[in-house]
């Protein structure tokens, strides 16, 4: 197949509402995928990924959110990027393939040769083009992004084994209970539109076995509570896992970053993460400053030009400022996320904390967190806008939107 | 007769309930609370109700629109840009309080619950032609609240004192005015406090007035109060002979039941118990002291006291739910967990036991 005939298609899993009560509050007032990491909607990293993909023709996001919540990024994006990115909405979840599979017909009507899909709340480098070039060399139907971890954290994943030499998938679980190996599926795939049959099969296989057995009463009350839906079909667990060893699928270590992005947490380390990165990839993105002209920065930091910061602040490491956020005279601010409209008053601190849109913080107040982004109360999250009065002093918590703190608070939740 | 209810901003006292629908629709003995408010000044003769509020007016005037036709009484909005207070809202809707008849008009605290002597109060107003009259109620702990101290006899106010150091009265405003169109010439749009700035100086001029409410009150903005609130209400529901309660063998005490939810063998239900509609409440189920929302499923051998459990949720077999243990919409206890004082926002599934208050988000 010569370089003329081939045409990508990039598929982007974006999720919906019900699933995501782990990025509460923030996902109260935004849509997971269109939260800002480094300055970005979270989904805006790997679509921009995509970017150089060669023969890229088309992008899709597919999730079960309501259209109107992606028509605005959708088509700006889409003029930006000069591909055309459409969202798809899903009626309901059918699992990472069973999704990929009902928009079949979409996702073909370019005649693609590749398909790329890829998950919304996975943080990485997207090496796509290099993964592209290995998929060719390899000849399967699929190749995925792997990842070498910690023995300990492997079993929160899939775990997959691989040919050293051939890098073919040998062999595949999803969270294990005992250790099969630190090799990690990250969630990225390369696919030929031979997925599709092989998706098919899958669909056949459960018909043909729901026709055959003679379902007893008492299995027919286990599989209402226990089993999922027919048309609910996972890739690893569905697709992948039984493919392996076949000759089939093929795996493309990654040695950069990758993380998941489920809580408020890990998208204030993921922020940071993109934003290191943006020192190799767009430099021009972060802010610069010594105190003079313009505040201090250190380390990255990421100021949205409508933003205003007084000089005599100092801002950094791992900073994103968005959206006209006015930031006074003497603050600090180090591992944040300012977003849109918020205000900063004069000598406030802030460390490891999100800060809701609209919010206000007060002169000499101080908003911090632990640091630690797994845990439930690491980072300080306030809402949308939460006014925190001055001088008060708000510790690993957690504040729902539209409130007022007038007094200090430590480890709480504040509905 | 026109009537201004204050609703004010987004209830958030009352989350995770408030998370999904806006506080005035939140149920309460199996109806919004604002209805309970509307359908009592329809009754003396109320023909327009404002609801004063800052948010989400959309969601409120769906409903409305529902309740305007089953209820017919003209229901509309007023809607403040920034928090007037307790008074601005009064100058904002202006235009709709004043009809030229030279009646007075009702405001409402919307958090508020009682038995709305409305009937009494426009008497006792007409009877002692001052401007305004306030309606009062009598607390064990007043110096929690802003007292009103007033004359024996008369009811004529003298002065009101912010939660006074030693003991000056124990009647404290209730949040239910009658008022002559004059006192909005008193207002000007902007913050303004009624309790602070616009009553003191009617009570100055000797033109203020209170009666004392006969009957239960109670502030239903936070789910302890409402629980306890639930109860005042069910009593006066009892000493009324209400058909409204249900009775049987498997009710103890005071118990409402909408006649849509199905109750199975073997339960005992009650005191103080609301079940909504559609609800399905399966056998050998114990209920006390708690609210069931619309659309709720109680599995078998469960029980629950103390806690409020939000619409569409459902509550696994033998589990054990108590002590403030508030579920907000669509929230599914699985069987046999335990939950002490749980507040759980809605779509959340409880898969293991909550042993002492904690939010779940």
């Amino acid at each position: 197949m010569g370089s003329s005939e081939e045409r990508v298609v990039a598929v982007i899993m974006v999720g919906g509402p019900t699933k995501g009560t782990r990025f509460r509050p923030l996902s109260l007032n935004v849509p997971k995928p269109l939260f800002p990491l480094a300055g970005q909607p979270m989904v805006h990293h790997p679509i921009s990924a995509c970017r150089n993909i060669p023969n890229l023709v088309q992008i899709y996001l597919i999730g079960f959110y309501e259209e109107r919540e992606f028509a605005l990024y959708v088509s700006s994006i889409s003029h930006e990027l000069r591909v055309p990115v459409r969202y798809l909405r899903e009626d309901k979840p059918h699992g990472s393939a069973g999704g990929l599979y009902s928009f079949r017909d979409h996702i073909m009507e370019e005649s693609p040769s590749h398909i790329v899909l890829l998950n919304c709340d996975v943080c990485c480098s997207f090496p796509l083009e290099a993964m592209l070039g290995a998929h060719k060399s390899y000849g399967g139907i699929g190749t995925m992004l792997v990842i070498k971890v910690s023995a300990e954290s492997a079993s929160q994943f899939g775990e997959l084994v691989a040919d050293l030499e051939t890098k073919e998938l040998l062999h595949y679980t999803e969270k294990p209970e005992t250790f099969v190996s630190n090799l990690i599926n990250c969630g990225v795939y390369i696919f030929t539109p031979e997925i599709f049959s092989a998706i098919e099969d899958v669909f056949k296989q459960r018909k043909e076995r729901a026709n055959l057995r003679r379902v007893s009463s008492f299995e027919a009350l286990l599989s209402a509570t226990k089993a999922l839906p027919a048309d609910f079909v996972r890739l690893d667990q569905d697709i992948l896992s039984p493919l392996a060893g076949k000759k089939q699928l093929y795996t493309f270590e990654t040695l950069d970053f990758w993380e998941q992005i489920k809580t408020p947490g890990m998208s204030l380390r993921c922020s940071g993460l993109y934003l290191s990165q943006y020192r190799h990839t767009s430099p021009q993105l972060l802010a610069s400053g010594d105190g003079t002209k313009k505040a201090t920065i250190t380390g990255d930091v990421y100021i949205h030009p409508s933003a205003k910061v007084h000089p005599s602040a100092k801002i950094g490491p791992n900073v994103s400022i968005s959206a006209n956020a006015r930031i006074g005279a003497g603050v600090r601010l180090i591992s944040c996320i300012i977003l849109d409209d918020v205000e900063i008053m004069e000598n406030a601190v802030v460390i490891h904390s999100i800060v809701g849109w609209k919010s206000t913080i007060g002169k000499w107040s101080r908003v911090q967190g632990e640091g630690d982004y797994n845990a439930k109360l690491g980072i300080t999250i306030l809402g949308e806008a939460v006014d925190v009065e001055d001088e008060v002093v708000v510790i690993n918590s957690v504040v729902l939107p539209n409130k007022t703190l007038t007094v200090s608070v430590q480890e709480e939740i504040i509905l | 007769m026109k009537a201004l209810i204050l609703v004010g901003g987004f209830g958030t006292r009352l989350r995770p309930l408030t998370l999904s629908v806006p506080k005035p629709l939140v149920d309460f003995g199996n109806k919004p609370m604002i209805l309970h408010q509307i359908e009592a000044l329809k009754e003396v003769g109320v023909t327009e109700v404002v609801l004063a509020i800052n948010y989400q007016p959309e969601v409120m005037l769906n409903f409305l629109k529902d309740f305007e036709n089953k209820l017919d009484i003209k229901i509309t909005c007023s809607q403040e840009t920034e928090p007037l207070g307790t008074a601005g809202p009064l100058a904002l809707a202006r235009e709709k309080l004043i009809d030229g008849s030279g009646d007075p008009f009702f405001v409402l605290n919307s958090d508020v619950i009682s038995e709305y002597p409305f009937a009494q109060l426009i008497k006792f107003h007409k009877s002692h032609g001052g401007e305004a009259t306030i309606m009062v109620t009598k607390v064990d702990e007043p110096s929690k609240y802003g007292v009103v101290v007033m004359e024996e006899g008369t009811g004529k106010v003298e002065r009101f004192v912010e939660k006074p150091k030693i003991f000056v009265g124990n009647k404290i405003n209730a949040g239910i005015y009658l008022l002559n169109p004059s006192i909005l010439d008193r207002i000007q749009l902007k913050p303004t406090s009624i309790e602070k700035e616009v009553f003191p100086k009617i009570a100055d001029e000797r033109k203020l007035y209170a009666m004392v409410l006969p009957g239960f009150w109670m502030d239903i903005g936070q789910p302890r109060d409402y629980i306890t609130g639930l109860r005042l209400y069910l009593d006066s529901l009892r000493k009324k002979a209400s058909v409204k309660l249900a009775s049987g063998p498997h009710i103890l005490g005071n118990v409402l039941i909408h006649e849509s939810a199905v109750i199975g063998e073997g339960c005992l239900i009650g005191p103080d118990v609301s079940i909504g509609p559609g609800c399905v409440v399966e056998a050998g189920v114990r209920l006390s002291r708690c609210t069931v929302m619309r659309g709720v499923r109680i599995k078998k051998h469960a029980c629950i006291s103390s806690s409020i459990i939000g619409w569409h949720s459902t509550v696994g077999q033998w589990a054990r739910v108590e002590n403030m243990t508030i579920l907000g919409e669509d929230v599914h206890v699985c069987d046999e967990i335990y939950s002490n004082g749980g507040v759980v926002l809605p779509h959340k599934e409880i898969k293991s036991s909550i042993l002492k208050p904690e939010i779940v988000m």
